[in-house]
C-alpha cells in the first residue's frame, strides 16, 4: 500500500487530494488515478499526469520505479512565481 | 514629441515640491537607447544627482516615478511602472515596481517619468492632467487607510472632472506617514512594495498623486505591433506556467513545490519545510478561498488572487506573504493570512519585511534577547501589532525600523533575514545556492526577483542539483540582466518564464529535461561568453518575444544581445550609485544561519556557498575583488 498525494495542477484538474493505492508500478498508478478522477467526472490524461514530478518519500523518482509498502507518493507541478 | 521614438511620451517632468516649480527634466534620445526607461532610467538620473552623503528623509532625496517605452502599448503585461528612490530601509537605492495603472495614466497625460525633489511644507496631494499640476491640500486625507484614501481621491477627480474621469493613482497609508522603514506605495490594490518608498512619500508629505488626460501613446508600427502582440499574448497563455499555473493557482501555487524541495522558509528560515504546508498552501487558497482571479491591466497571466475578508472582497496574499505569515511564525490558519494581507495593505506596508520582520522578534524573543512578548504560533494580538507598526505605538515603533535595525539593538544578526537591510523573501536559499548568491549580491538588498531568481533552476521550474555553486553565478548575471531590461521596459518579470520552452516544464521526467538538468552545472563558460559580449548575440530568440516589439512599437533597433547588454547597464549603474554609498563585497551577505548552519544536519552541503559563488559573480560582471565595477567596466556599459 502506498499513499499517494497529489498537488498544484493535477490536483485541480482530477479534484484529488489524496488516496491509498496498491499499485506496484508507476503505469498502474496512472491507471487508478485516471480511473478515480473519471469516477469524480473529470478527465486526466497520461500527458496531464507526466506533466508533474513523481517524488517517492521525497525525492524525485524515475518512472521505473518499483513501489514498495509504505511509500509517500507525490505528484507535483512544476511552477514559477514571485 | 521629443522624440525620434515611440512608445515614449517624449517628455519627463521635474517637480520642485519645496517651490512648487514644475519644469522639463532633460533627457535625450540617446540616454533613452543607453537607459530605456523604468528601474534603469531612474538609476541614470539618481546615478547624475546622488553623491551618497543623501539622506533617504532629507530633503534631498529624489523619487523617481517612471514607465517603460512599452507601458501602455498593448504588449502583454505592460502596465508597470517603477518608483526609485534612495530607501530608509537599506540606504541605498531602492528600485519598486507597480502593476497598477497609474503608469499607464501617467503616459496619457503626456509623461514619461516624473523626478520628484524637495519637501512639501505642508500634508499635499497631486494632481496631474496633462499639462497642469495642481498640489492640492491632503489635511483631510492624512490619516486614511488606502482604500478611504483612494475613495476620497475618486470622489475628488470626479467631482472637478466628471463622473467619467478615468485617472491612474498612487497613495500612501499610514505606515508611510509614519515613517515605517518597509512602507509601501500603492496604486488600486498593486503594491510598489519593497524598501520603503511610502515612507520616502511620507517625509516629503504626499499622501497621494494622479494621472490624467488625453494624449495618445505613440506607436511605430501599429499594425505590426498588434500583431506582435496577439501572437505572444497567445504563447503566454499557451506557456505551462504564465497560461496555465500562475492563472490557476496565482504565485501562491508554489508553496507545494517549495515545500518538496525544501525551499520553503519556516520558523525565521530555521527550516526549509513547514509540516503544516496542506493548510497553507496555494491549492487550499484556491479551493477554499479564491473568489475570482484578477489581473493588472493587458495582462494575460492575471496571477491575482481574491478573498472574503469581513464580508469584502480584496486582493488574496502572493507566496511571499502566504509563506511568510503561515509557517514563517508557524501561524497554519489560512484565513489568518488572508486577513493580515489585507490589513497590511490597508496600512500601506510591505508585507514581506513585515512578516520578516516580526519573525526575528519572535525569535529574538524565544532566545531571550528581547522580551517583547510575541512567540511563534501565537497568532492573537498580531493585527493590532500591524496597527501599532503603522502607527508606531509601544514595540511597532521598534519594529518599524525592520530586522536589520533590531538585531543590531537586541542581537541575532544571524538570524535576522535580511541582506544589506532588505528582508528576505519566502524563498529559503539553502537548497537553492544560486538564489542565495542572488539575495547576496541584489542591488536593493535581499530581493528573491532582483536576485536573478535562479530557484527556478533550482527545483521548481526545472530541476538542476540545488547545492552545486557550478554555473550558478553566470545564470545569476543572465538573468539579472535579462529581467532588470524587463522590468525597465514597462513589462512584468513574469513574462521572463515563457523563455523556459515549455517542453521543460511539462515534462520532467523527460529525457531533454533531464540533460538540460545535468547539463546546467556544466554550461557556465558558455554562459560566460554570453555575459561577456552579448552583443554577438545579433538575434531574436522564438521564445522570447520581447526584443522584437522594439522596432514594431518603439522604433528602437533591437536584438537579444542588445537586450542583456541594457540590462547589464542598467544593474552594473544600480551597483555604481550603491557603491557610493558604501557598498562592497563585505555587504553582499547572507545571515550566519544560511551560510554556516546545514539546513539538513546530515548534509554539510545543504548551506549557500556564497564565497565561491561571488568571486565568479564580480569577474563575470568586471567589478573588482571588493564588489566595486572598475572604470573600465563602466565605460564599457557606457555608464560614465
Amino acid at each position: 500500500m502506498v499513499t499517494v498525494k497529489l498537488f498544484g495542477l493535477l490536483r485541480l484538474d482530477s479534484g484529488i487530494k489524496e488516496f491509498v493505492s496498491e499499485a506496484a508500478t508507476v503505469k498502474e498508478l496512472y491507471e487508478e488515478l485516471k480511473q478515480l478522477a473519471a469516477e469524480r467526472g473529470n478527465i486526466i490524461t497520461d500527458k496531464n499526469i507526466k506533466s508533474c514530478a513523481l517524488l517517492v518519500n521525497g525525492q524525485q523518482a524515475d518512472k521505473n520505479i518499483k513501489f514498495k509498502d509504505g511509500d509517500q507518493v507525490i505528484f507535483m507541478s512544476m511552477v514559477a512565481g514571485g | 514629441m521629443q522624440s525620434r521614438y515611440t512608445g515614449y511620451m517624449g517628455r519627463v517632468m521635474q517637480i520642485n515640491l519645496t517651490t512648487k516649480e514644475i519644469s522639463e527634466y532633460p533627457w535625450s534620445d540617446k540616454e533613452r537607447e543607453l537607459f530605456i526607461g523604468g528601474k534603469i532610467m531612474a538609476a541614470k538620473i539618481l546615478s547624475d544627482h546622488f553623491k551618497g552623503t543623501e539622506n533617504a528623509f532629507g530633503e534631498e532625496n529624489i523619487i523617481v516615478i517612471s514607465t517603460g517605452p512599452l507601458t501602455g502599448t498593448g504588449a502583454p503585461s505592460s502596465s508597470r511602472f517603477n518608483i526609485s528612490a534612495l530607501s530608509p530601509l537599506t540606504g541605498i537605492l531602492a528600485s519598486s515596481n507597480c502593476g497598477g495603472s497609474f503608469g499607464y495614466y501617467l503616459k496619457k497625460a503626456g509623461y514619461d517619468a516624473l523626478v520628484i525633489k524637495g519637501k512639501c511644507s505642508k500634508k499635499t496631494w497631486i494632481e496631474i492632467n496633462n499639462n497642469r499640476f495642481i498640489f492640492h491640500s491632503a489635511d483631510d486625507m492624512w490619516g486614511t487607510k488606502i482604500s478611504e484614501c483612494q475613495e476620497m481621491l475618486e470622489e475628488k477627480i470626479k467631482a472637478s472632472n466628471g463622473e467619467k474621469a478615468k485617472y491612474g493613482h498612487i497613495c500612501i497609508g499610514p505606515a508611510g506617514e509614519n515613517l515605517v522603514k518597509y512602507a509601501a506605495v500603492l496604486s488600486g490594490e498593486r503594491a510598489a512594495g519593497r524598501a520603503g518608498i511610502g515612507a520616502v512619500f511620507g517625509s516629503k508629505n504626499i499622501k497621494a498623486i494622479t494621472a490624467a488626460g488625453n494624449h495618445e501613446i505613440p506607436i511605430y508600427d501599429r499594425e505590426k505591433t498588434i500583431e506582435w502582440n496577439k501572437k505572444w499574448f497567445r504563447y503566454l497563455k499557451k506557456h505551462p506556467l504564465t497560461g496555465n499555473q500562475l492563472p490557476r493557482l496565482g504565485t501562491a501555487g508554489l508553496v507545494s513545490s517549495m515545500q518538496m524541495r525544501g525551499l520553503l522558509a519556516t520558523k525565521n528560515y530555521t527550516y526549509g519545510r513547514n509540516p503544516e504546508f496542506e493548510k497553507v498552501n496555494g491549492e487550499t487558497l484556491a479551493e477554499q478561498y479564491n473568489v475570482v482571479n484578477k489581473g493588472c491591466m493587458t495582462c494575460p497571466i492575471k496571477c491575482a488572487r481574491t478573498v472574503m475578508v469581513d464580508g469584502k472582497q480584496v486582493k488574496g496574499p502572493e507566496l511571499e506573504t502566504l509563506g511568510l505569515l503561515a509557517g514563517g511564525i508557524l501561524n497554519d490558519n489560512l484565513q489568518l493570512v488572508n486577513r493580515w494581507n489585507y490589513e497590511l495593505d490597508e496600512l500601506g506596508m510591505d508585507t514581506i519585511s513585515a512578516a520578516n520582520t516580526l519573525s526575528y522578534a519572535m525569535e529574538a524573543n524565544e532566545k531571550g534577547l528581547w522580551a517583547n512578548g510575541l512567540e511563534f504560533g501565537k497568532t492573537e494580538g498580531i493585527s493590532k501589532l500591524w496597527e501599532d507598526i503603522a502607527y508606531r505605538r509601544g514595540i511597532g515603533d521598534e519594529l518599524a525600523e525592520g530586522s536589520r535595525f533590531l538585531s543590531k539593538k537586541y542581537g541575532g544578526e544571524e538570524f535576522a533575514m535580511n541582506v544589506k537591510g532588505l528582508e528576505l523573501a519566502a524563498y529559503e536559499p539553502r537548497m537553492a545556492a544560486g538564489q542565495g548568491l542572488g539575495y547576496a549580491v541584489s542591488n536593493r538588498g535581499g530581493c528573491h526577483l532582483n536576485g536573478g531568481y535562479l530557484v527556478i533552476l533550482e527545483g521548481l521550474g526545472l530541476n538542476t542539483n540545488p547545492n552545486t555553486p557550478k554555473a550558478k553565478a553566470d545564470f545569476t548575471m543572465l538573468f539579472q540582466n535579462l529581467m532588470e531590461m524587463i522590468s525597465a521596459s514597462g513589462q512584468c518579470l513574469f513574462t521572463s518564464y515563457a523563455f523556459f520552452p515549455g517542453f521543460l516544464i511539462t515534462q520532467p521526467n523527460g529525457p531533454i529535461t533531464k540533460a538540460a538538468n545535468a547539463a546546467i552545472p556544466h554550461i557556465g563558460f558558455a554562459l560566460r561568453a554570453i555575459n561577456k559580449c552579448p552583443t554577438a548575440l545579433m538575434l531574436h530568440l522564438p521564445v522570447f518575444h520581447h526584443t522584437k516589439i522594439f522596432p514594431y512599437a518603439v522604433n528602437m533597433p533591437m536584438n537579444f544581445g542588445k537586450y542583456i547588454r541594457c540590462g547589464e547597464r542598467g544593474y552594473t549603474l544600480e551597483r555604481y550609485v550603491n557603491s557610493r554609498f558604501g557598498i562592497t563585497e563585505k555587504d553582499d551577505k547572507l545571515p550566519e544561519r544560511l551560510t554556516k548552519v546545514p539546513q539538513d544536519k546530515n548534509n554539510p552541503k545543504t548551506v549557500v556557498p556564497l564565497d565561491v559563488m561571488k568571486k565568479t559573480y564580480y569577474a563575470a560582471r568586471g567589478w573588482d575583488k571588493n564588489g566595486v565595477p572598475t572604470k573600465a567596466t563602466l565605460r564599457r556599459l557606457n555608464i560614465i
